[in-house]
């Protein structure tokens, strides 16, 4: 009975938290006339997958696409290089103030964005950065760098300091040690660490919005809303743009979901 | 030796120079331009002291409302959004068929960009098309369709609905997360004393969620304080800067009207509040791990 009712709550709910999805998959295939004319729940009367091809093409989604893909797979990879070398010192190279250099790096998930912007446009613009992927890239790492710290220094944590003593007996140095023995051992952790970021990378807003100020350049988040500027009356075709936009992601999302889910839980557990 | 003791530095190096470019130095500078009168070209900029934070809190009538939003907002967050979240964990925290695919289905929402959930509920809301009208419509409540976006009393509320669907799945993961760390001893124990369900809730799972509230509590304040993307997407602050919170208003005083001081001190307000949720936490969490 118990079981029952359970069921049938969680399909109530379940089918509320896909009407959005259904309803611009449904607007997206539709054409204007049957969009004006037929009730709103009703299935398209010809399935007009044209509108796909003109929102690929009108909305240059692919070209937004292509720029974030390029950031992403710039930054995040660079990325955790840079801060797995700092985990590793922080838990393989016993030097003083190491607890507080750590700490130090926290204090950077207090600091909203919000309170950068103005700087770092201004250092930006004075390096010729501004409008550029090596800008963006730069100041994406920046914002990363803490709370891949937190994650990689947590999972560095677990793996037994044995392993160091014997990597010393057989002549390896912090170099040789970090890339034979404590990368290749992290994998699990680089690899949530490594979707989650490259999610957060690709959704990114705020940044992108400004230091991105061309057109061509734009990242699909920014682009998008550009996309809907230009087609805020054609429903159609603005749904289409929305729903390519959004398959990216689900296919992502379905692909690696257990990183997603494992990823948000133990990032919280450090 | 010598090389010995700066081994660990080259390692943390270039992390540490991008995080001081990137985060730290623009933080400080922020704080600094904060007392300052300024356009963002002029050459030189003119010290005004605390009159930006006494002009934002006395003068600006819209800071105060986007400010009463984002603790509005907070206040939404921490009981529907975790409210919804915890349910959800407690209804798949059992080996039922599909739970997969459920939890696959409240969490999809949460990995899209709030620049797509907005765009996705703004046609929600369509005067004309949307579905939430068509739907009032279509069950002879006409009356109550509305221009959901436009109308300054209700916008927010509008906007926080998408946020609820963009959102359940962050704190219905984690407590699902924390439900499968409690053993099932207790629980045993209790329906051997004859407890009823709700008992067992109120005196096993709660109790034993603690560490996991908190967690949940203290992103969830922190994320309610510098929500943005989904309201400058949905309503860009409007109508009648109703919707504005503090980011967007430190975004439009900043980049739109260019008055650098009073953005920058908008900012400060921003970390101000973040370190009084952040500090305890970290806190908590560190005493916690030296135990």
């Amino acid at each position: 009975m118990i079981g029952m009712l359970r069921y049938a709550l969680l399909t109530i709910l379940a089918v509320v938290f896909l009407i959005p999805i259904v309803f611009i998959a449904f607007t997206s295939l539709k054409s204007n006339a049957d969009l004006l004319t037929n009730p709103f729940y009703a299935l398209p009367e010809k399935f007009e997958w044209g509108n796909y091809a003109k929102a690929w093409e009108q909305g240059r989604l692919s070209m937004y696409m292509k720029n974030t893909a390029l950031i992403a797979f710039i930054k995040v990879p660079l990325g955790i290089l840079i801060e797995a070398f700092a985990a590793y010192a922080l838990t393989r190279m016993v030097f003083k103030g190491s607890n507080l250099m750590f700490a130090f790096f926290l204090v950077g998930m207090m600091v909203p964005m919000q309170a950068t912007l103005v700087p770092l446009n201004i250092f930006l613009n004075n390096t010729g950065l501004v409008n550029t992927y090596p800008g963006i890239i730069l100041v994406y790492i920046g914002f990363g760098v803490p709370f891949g710290i937190l994650i990689l220094r947590g999972f560095f944590r677990t793996i037994p300091k044995e392993i160091d003593e014997a990597a010393l007996i057989d002549g390896c140095g912090d170099v040789g040690k970090f890339f034979r023995i404590i990368l290749p051992l992290s994998m699990p952790a680089i690899a949530t660490l490594f979707i989650f970021d490259f999610m957060a990378t690709w959704n990114e807003f705020l940044l992108a919005q400004i230091f991105i100020t061309s057109d061509s350049m734009r990242t699909i988040t920014t682009g998008l809303l550009a996309f809907r500027g230009e087609h805020s009356t054609n429903y159609t075709l603005l749904n289409a743009g929305v729903l390519i936009s959004v398959v990216p992601i689900l296919l992502v999302y379905l692909a690696f979901q257990k990183y997603f889910v494992s990823g948000l839980a133990g990032s919280v557990k450090g | 030796m010598r090389i010995r003791l700066m081994k660990p530095w080259l390692f943390i190096m270039p992390a540490l120079l991008i995080y001081l470019t990137v985060i730290f130095v623009p933080s400080l500078y922020t704080l600094y331009l904060s007392f300052f009168n300024w356009n963002g070209v002029a050459p030189t900029k003119q010290f005004v002291g605390f009159r930006n934070y006494a002009d934002l809190i006395f003068r600006d009538s819209v800071f105060l409302k986007a400010l009463a939003n984002n603790i509005l907002w907070t206040i939404g967050s921490l009981t529907i959004i975790m409210g919804i979240g915890l349910m959800l964990a407690l209804l798949l925290n059992k080996k039922i068929k599909g739970r997969i695919v459920f939890r696959g289905i409240f969490y999809f929402p949460f990995v899209l960009s709030g620049v797509i959930v907005a765009t996705i509920w703004t046609w929600m809301y369509n005067p004309m098309q949307g579905f939430v009208n068509k739907l009032l419509e279509s069950i002879g409540l006409e009356n109550w369709a509305l221009a959901w976006l436009a109308e300054p009393k209700i916008a927010l509320y509008a906007v926080f609905v998408a946020a609820i669907w963009h959102g359940v799945g962050q704190p219905l993961v984690l407590f699902l997360a924390g439900l499968q760390t409690i053993p099932q001893d207790p629980y045993e124990a209790a329906v051997i004393d004859g407890a009823k369900p709700y008992q067992m809730f109120w005196n096993i799972s709660l109790p034993l969620l603690r560490e996991t509230f908190v967690i949940v509590v203290a992103i969830t304040m922190v994320s309610s304080m510098k929500v943005y993307d989904i309201v400058y997407a949905m309503t860009g602050g409007g109508p009648a800067e109703s919707t504005h919170v503090l980011a967007s208003w430190m975004y439009f005083q900043t980049f739109k009207f260019a008055n650098i001081g009073i953005g920058s001190a908008i900012s400060m307000f921003l970390i101000f509040i973040t370190m009084i949720v952040i500090i305890p936490y970290v806190y908590y969490t560190t005493k916690k791990s030296h135990v």
